[in-house]
């Protein structure tokens, strides 16, 4: 009866995981094609959120390849902490009156304010999976997944090599402007 | 922002081969490169955060 119980738990941890991966995607995906549909350059911090939804995609990839671990969910902690740092740094940047906020907003809010409001969820999220795998222990053991898992896997490592050669093309192998308008390394 | 060097790409780099050694099955390499990421974050926070806020908190 126990073990059903556990074995249930697990089926849905990993679930659960996947999905948080999916939803990683997704942001780093949304935020790619507007950049791209709307040639819209993403700034440093921007740029620097988008490290911190990457952060907090590796964890739960640990989780999904290695299965549930404290030390995993502590990994994805740290990240919504340290992306929500950098979300937050960018609302309190634009939040004086007369400042219209950087890029357009979507369905009324700036990409820095959803990207705080999410890596809240994240951190909210966490803590629930921590109650939900509470019998887990740091053990760590390759696992095989499925081809859904595997192809939102790679889905998030084509999203990080594509975010990576993005900010190559715009930025060099320098800093990025505060405000960019133009690709360094890409002419128009 | 500062007169020192700076790579904005390189937590990606870092933050892709982490990605990479976790689907080769290599959890502490993908945990060190994870950490190298978040390092190289905190201080790419730190080289673009140093103007002062317009508000009073």
């Amino acid at each position: 009866m126990a073990g059903d119980i556990f074995s249930g738990s697990r089926r849905f941890s990993d679930g659960m995981n996947a999905l948080g991966l999916a939803a990683v995607c997704g942001v780093l995906l949304m935020a790619f094609i507007w950049q791209v549909a709307f040639d819209e350059l993403p700034c440093p911090l921007c740029l620097l959120q988008r490290v911190g939804f990457v952060l907090v995609g590796i964890g739960l990839l640990l989780n999904v390849r290695f299965g549930p671990s404290p030390l995993h969910y502590a990994l994805i902690l740290f990240s919504a902490l340290a992306g929500a740092f950098a979300a937050g740094r960018q609302v309190l940047l634009h939040v004086a009156p007369g400042d219209t906020g950087y890029g357009s907003p979507f369905l009324g809010l700036h990409f820095y304010t959803w990207a705080f409001v999410l890596f809240v969820l994240a951190m909210a999220w966490t803590a629930a999976m921590l109650v939900i795998d509470r019998a887990c222990a740091d053990a760590p053991r390759v696992r095989r997944n499925g081809p859904l898992v595997r192809a939102i896997i790679w889905l998030f490592f084509a999203l990080v090599a594509a975010n990576l050669v993005s900010t190559l093309l715009e930025c060099g192998f320098g800093a990025c402007p505060d405000d960019p308008v133009s690709y360094l390394w890409w002419p128009r | 922002m500062t007169g020192r060097p700076m790579i904005m790409m390189l937590p990606f780099l870092t933050a892709l081969l982490a990605i990479g050694f976790a689907i080769s099955g290599r959890r502490g390499a993908c945990i060190g490169l994870w950490v190298v990421t978040l390092l190289v974050f905190a201080a790419w926070c730190q080289y673009h955060m140093t103007g002062v806020l317009p508000i009073s908190l």
